[in-house]
């Protein structure tokens, strides 16, 4: 087979501007493939996330800057049972509604954090986070969003913090947080909100029933100020980005749209390149290919194209996704577009998939050609 | 030894209500190292009975067998390897493929053989000065003149020292003075090289360079009596 790789590399070439609006077309719809389905990632990984985790909010409320828990919560909690730690965090957002460039600030005891999160520090120090009272760790997409550099001030409203670090983390969502200390976002003028949090993060013990501890846990604090309702994190995650999650839903359909579209794109291509050379494939069985070898000729000369599209789409998105940074967020959840490996590697087999099927019909038409009606052709 | 055996081979043809029957009973056996005319006027059915016996038609009846092997029993695939081994075909019209050089278009037929790369650059090289073009071989088809890419097209014929050598028309797209290196080319693999040749021709002169001239008509196949070859070597 390989060594009909000339005819089939330089029939391509021949046809190098046709050829070329193929690939592209072919990138282009793959970029959008992987696009979308590095946002279903990370939906997936926002919802399954924690699922020893339980997240207790105000009940009745949505946006974080409505839900105000007493911060003397987190005692009762802590003395349920089945519960290992409970961590408060007071949420501030710039945007409470969708927004393709959200910033959310989760003040959390320095200490807890450090334990309760799997940080890794790109640049920066955790000594010169714990020191500084308006130190803030910023995630690297947020970072890489906002040209933010260690050291450098950044401001949102009335929040003014100090990059003292940039981290990475296991959770692509994580990354497009900026963790301050709890103390330094209650005090914040404008908040308001010394006492008061937005939200516990109850970590549960291992073989704990989450749902029957989250019940327990707004039974005891339903005879409390205020009322709460607790949920597994992944839930609560995806609750709150329940209207993203229906725009995320339809987006796959989107990915699927794009490879019906490359596959009738280069399968366009290839019947045209098929009908342009009836006369050439009929030589070559003149001279002695079987019609399966033709058959395969065609199949690879699809795949090919498909193949380089592909690779290029998928290299793109996966370059474009790892730069940027990109994550949507709403009511200060932040799903973040997550490239991934697995991704790159499902995008290249879409393709190549893709490519033997578009040659399937024009390859077959080739093969079964008629020898001598193709030779007059 | 007789290396082409057709027996009773008929072909008909349906064009709307009427049945034309280019080839009724025909029967014609020729000897390995032959060259061979088949003469005759346009549509006749010439250019039919060469591409019976070359394995890309089928009759409706009647049986073909080259060197031993039925080919009217063989199916597509096997056809396609019996062509690939056994059989030379020159086109009117060279029909090279465009994008290759012409050595890649003579080393066509070798790569559906078991060969080594070597063997196969012998041959392609062997090939190529045979006809004249060995300092051609990285030249396309468009770089070619008319009978140049003819002769390429004679060098992809032979290259796999095939059984039986048919030509259709193979002059017949070419002016007056490479159709004369054709003819002399032709004469020369029959002579030098031994290749059986099967040659369609309308050209009465073209035909005469053959050692044996047979004429087609209406559909039966009569021997052209007191033939002499107008043409060999000697001359050329």
């Amino acid at each position: 087979m390989f060594h009909f790789a000339p005819y089939v590399l330089k029939g391509l070439w021949r046809h190098r501007a046709r050829t070329f609006l193929t690939v592209s077309g072919s990138a282009v719809a793959m970029f959008v493939f992987c696009f979308v389905g590095a946002v279903q990632d990370g939906l997936e990984s926002l919802t399954q996330e924690r699922e020893n985790a339980l997240i207790v909010f105000q009940e009745n409320r949505f946006c974080p800057t409505t839900s105000r828990l007493p911060q003397d919560y987190a005692k009762a909690i802590a003395a349920i049972d089945g519960v290992k730690d409970v961590i408060p965090i007071q949420v501030f957002t710039n945007n409470c509604r969708a927004s393709l460039d959200i910033v959310v600030f989760n003040g959390v005891p320095a200490e807890k954090l450090r334990t309760a999160r799997n940080l890794t520090l790109v640049s920066g120090s955790w000594d010169d986070f714990q020191q500084r009272r308006d130190g803030a760790l910023v995630g690297r997409d947020v970072a890489a969003r906002r040209n933010l550099k260690l050291g450098g001030t950044f401001a949102i409203g009335e929040v003014a913090v100090t990059v003292a670090g940039i981290f990475e983390s296991e959770v692509p969502a994580e990354q497009s947080l900026i963790y301050t200390h709890l103390e330094f976002l209650q005090r914040t003028s404008g908040l308001d909100a010394v006492g008061v949090v937005t939200q516990f993060e109850a970590q549960l013990a291992d073989g704990v029933d989450a749902d029957s501890v989250a019940a327990t846990i707004d039974e005891q604090l339903h005879a409390g100020p205020v009322a709460t309702v607790t949920r597994r994190k992944g839930a609560f995650q995806a609750s709150v980005l329940a209207d993203l999650v229906s725009l995320v839903s339809f987006a796959h359909w989107l990915g699927y749209a794009c490879v019906v579209l490359v596959l009738s794109l280069v399968a366009t291509t290839t019947v045209m390149a098929v009908q342009d050379r009836v006369r050439e494939h009929a030589i070559l069985q003149t001279i002695g290919l079987r019609p399966a070898r033709v058959f395969r000729l065609v199949i690879a000369e699809s795949t090919v194209v498909c193949f380089l599209g592909g690779t290029a789409g998928t290299g793109l998105a996966l370059l474009v996704l790892t730069a940027g940074g990109l994550a949507i967020g709403t009511e200060g959840v932040a799903l973040a577009f997550r490239p991934s490996l697995p991704l790159g590697v499902a995008g290249i087999l879409v393709s190549l998939a893709t490519g033997v099927l578009a040659g399937v019909t024009p390859a077959w038409h080739a093969a079964r050609a008629h020898i001598v009606l193709s030779l007059r052709h | 030894m007789t290396l082409v055996e057709i027996r009773s081979l008929t072909k008909l043809f349906r064009k709307g209500d009427e049945t034309v029957t280019p080839l009724d009973e025909v029967d014609l056996d020729f000897k390995e190292g032959e060259f061979l005319s088949l003469m005759g006027p346009s549509g006749t059915g010439k250019s039919t009975l060469l591409n019976l016996i070359a394995g890309i038609d089928r009759p409706t009846s009647g049986t073909i067998t080259v060197a031993g092997t039925e080919i009217t029993r063989l199916s597509r695939s096997q056809l396609a390897d019996w062509r690939a081994a056994h059989l030379g075909y020159i086109f009117q019209s060279h029909n090279l493929i465009p994008v290759l050089t012409a050595y890649e278009n003579v080393e066509l037929p070798l790569l559906l053989l078991r060969m080594s790369r070597g063997e196969r650059a012998r041959r392609v090289r062997f090939a190529l000065e045979v006809v004249g073009l060995g300092d051609r071989a990285d030249h396309y088809p468009r770089q070619l003149s008319g009978g140049q890419e003819q002769r390429v097209g004679i060098a992809r014929a032979i290259v796999a020292n095939p059984t039986v050598v048919v030509a259709d028309e193979p002059t017949g797209s070419l002016d007056a003075r490479a159709r004369q290196q054709i003819q002399e080319l032709l004469c020369r693999l029959n002579d030098e090289l031994g290749t059986t040749m099967l040659m369609v021709t309308h050209d009465t002169e073209i035909a005469a360079i053959a050692k044996r001239q047979i004429r087609l008509d209406e559909g039966k196949l009569s021997e052209v009596s007191g033939h002499v070859r107008k043409l060999d070597l000697a001359s050329a």
